[in-house]
């Protein structure tokens, strides 16, 4: 039952959809399962739902899912599961890198229907939808397969025209994509397209990375955490103050005038105490007073030890933190002005 | 006294008011100027991208002479025509509409006899010039949807109240659109 509740959940996580018909067919067993008593006529519904699970989701730019916006590693909208995972990781890597060097903003979409058949117009409703790319550079990049519709194409933004024109694009598709689709090897289609627009883009020096394609939450972040360091810090200093300030303080004239004039040492190695006689004497009424405290010196080397443990642990786990936390990402808001090149297959 | 004061008052803030609908016209204005700027670079774009094509074409379909020629006489009829933005009539635009639609369908009518020749649908300079122009055909579409977003944004302005008597005194027009959907622009379905 609960792996049956489990096929369920991702069954809803792929298709992004509660209302999908493998999901309806899903509960329809569940109630099966639940109230054996139904009438059995309602079971050959269920193969027949089945059936049109086969049949993916129509997607329209409004419906597609756009994964980059939950974590900004993700640039592959890959709903149907046509490409591999191992594709989408490379696919990942490789479209992150280019928006980090050279501020490329790419939506990757590999689906097996879009609305109208139509991959340029579906590609400009998702760009303006979203505002692929940053407003300043232009380059937000859109790369669309549809393999039911067998239409792909690749949208560049304004800023991007240069960089990969229109001849560019179809040099590409024509030579590396065209080939692996005809085959119906979608991964190596995408693979090849993917690290061809990288070469073209690496060539160019005129675009680079700037740091306003990183998303403001990043900032924001940045910001709260100096603002907690800097509380941190005031607080520990303020702690610090209070506790000197505890040690002017005189018992006799109750001002906080006393100053410590000198102070020696005895030392127990027996008990490996070390013990400081501070002597203060308070500057307006000249009352002295002999203070002891005690050090262990045993234990220092301990503490010691045990804080650079500490310290290292909770350094290792930062960094774990860090590599697997990744925040959504945003669209910076660029524009397409048409470019780029598509085609049939 | 206190008259005049309230009267300046009253001529002050109408002054304001009058230079803020004046300057937000004026913006307006170069917004749409800037526009047009754009579509008619693109158009440009594939005029330039013209010649190029014939003379591929040419080399491998030489007695579609007559398709070519066509082509070439409705480029050069299309760049002849220029426009002035800010005092395009609307027959002024649909003349220029006209004019390039020729183009469009001479083009089209080219890129079906093309289908003919294998060889040339094989030739990658070909496809890689075809696919340039099917670029060039959708960034005209696109900068002609904001061209007219832009004249839309502005004539609602010029047409608003008070605006409207702003705009008569200084003499700011409703300015023409490009038609949506022109049987012109469409290229023919040719059957074999």
């Amino acid at each position: 039952m609960r792996l049956f509740f489990n096929i369920v959940g991702r069954e809803r996580l792929r298709t992004g959809s509660v209302h999908s018909p493998s999901f309806l067919c899903s509960w329809i067993l569940v109630a099966f399962l639940l109230f054996p008593s139904l009438p059995a006529s309602l079971l050959p519904v269920i193969p027949s739902l089945s059936v049109s699970t086969c049949s993916a989701a129509v997607y329209t730019p409004d419906n597609l899912p756009i994964p980059y916006l939950n974590n900004k590693e993700n640039y592959v909208s890959n709903p149907d599961g046509i490409l591999s995972a191992e594709a989408v990781d490379s696919l990942n890597l490789w479209l992150g890198q280019m928006e980090q060097k050279h501020g490329v903003q790419t939506v990757l979409a590999v689906v097996e229907r879009i609305e109208g058949g139509d991959a340029y117009e579906f590609c400009m409703a998702l760009g303006r939808k979203y505002g692929i790319g940053s407003k300043e550079q232009n380059t937000g990049l859109i790369i669309l397969l549809s393999t039911g519709d067998r239409v792909y194409y690749i949208l560049t933004g304004r800023g991007l025209e240069g960089t990969l024109p229109d001849a560019i694009c179809k040099r590409i598709e024509n030579r590396q994509m065209l080939p692996a689709l005809r085959e119906g090897d979608w991964d190596e289609a995408m693979l090849n397209t993917v690290r061809a627009i990288t070469r073209y883009v690496d060539g160019d020096p005129s675009i680079v990375g700037s740091s306003d394609f990183d998303d403001g939450s990043d900032t924001i972040a940045l910001y709260v955490f100096l603002l907690c360091m800097a509380v941190g810090i005031g607080l520990i200093a303020l702690a610090a103050w209070l506790e000197e300030r505890k040690k002017r303080y005189c018992p006799s004239c109750h001002q906080y005038k006393m100053k410590r004039i000198s102070s020696r040492t005895t030392t127990n190695k027996s008990l490996g105490i070390r013990t400081h006689h501070d002597t203060y004497r308070c500057s307006h009424c000249f009352f002295t007073k002999e203070r002891h405290w005690d050090e262990n010196i045993n234990s220092g080397m301990g503490a010691a030890a045990a804080g650079g443990a500490l310290g290292g642990s909770i350094f290792r786990g930062g960094g774990s933190s860090f590599r697997g936390g990744s925040f959504g990402g945003s669209f910076g808001g660029g524009s397409f002005g048409g470019g780029g090149a598509g085609g049939r297959f | 006294m206190k008259a005049i004061k309230s009267i300046l008052l009253a001529v002050v803030v109408t002054l304001g008011f009058t230079s803020c609908t004046y300057n937000k016209l004026v913006e307006q204005e170069e917004v749409v100027a800037q526009k047009w700027a754009d579509v008619e670079t693109q158009y440009q774009r594939r005029a330039d991208l013209i010649p190029n094509l014939v003379s591929t074409v040419k080399g491998y379909a030489a007695h579609e002479s007559e398709t070519l020629e066509a082509v070439v006489a409705a480029r050069s009829k299309a760049t002849q025509m220029t426009i002035d933005p800010a005092t395009a009539t609307p027959e002024q635009i649909a003349a220029f509409q006209a004019a390039q639609g020729e183009l469009s369908q001479a083009l089209g009518r080219l890129l079906a006899i093309t289908e003919n020749y294998p060889d040339l649908k094989a030739n990658e300079q070909f496809s890689e010039l075809q696919a340039q122009l099917e670029g060039t055909e959708n960034r005209i579409a696109e900068s002609r949807r904001i061209y007219n977003e832009a004249v839309q944004t502005y004539n609602v302005s010029v047409r608003k109240f008070p605006n409207n008597i702003w705009a008569m005194i200084f003499g700011f027009e409703k300015k023409a659109m490009f038609s949506a959907e022109s049987g012109a622009e469409k290229a023919p379905e040719v059957q074999f």
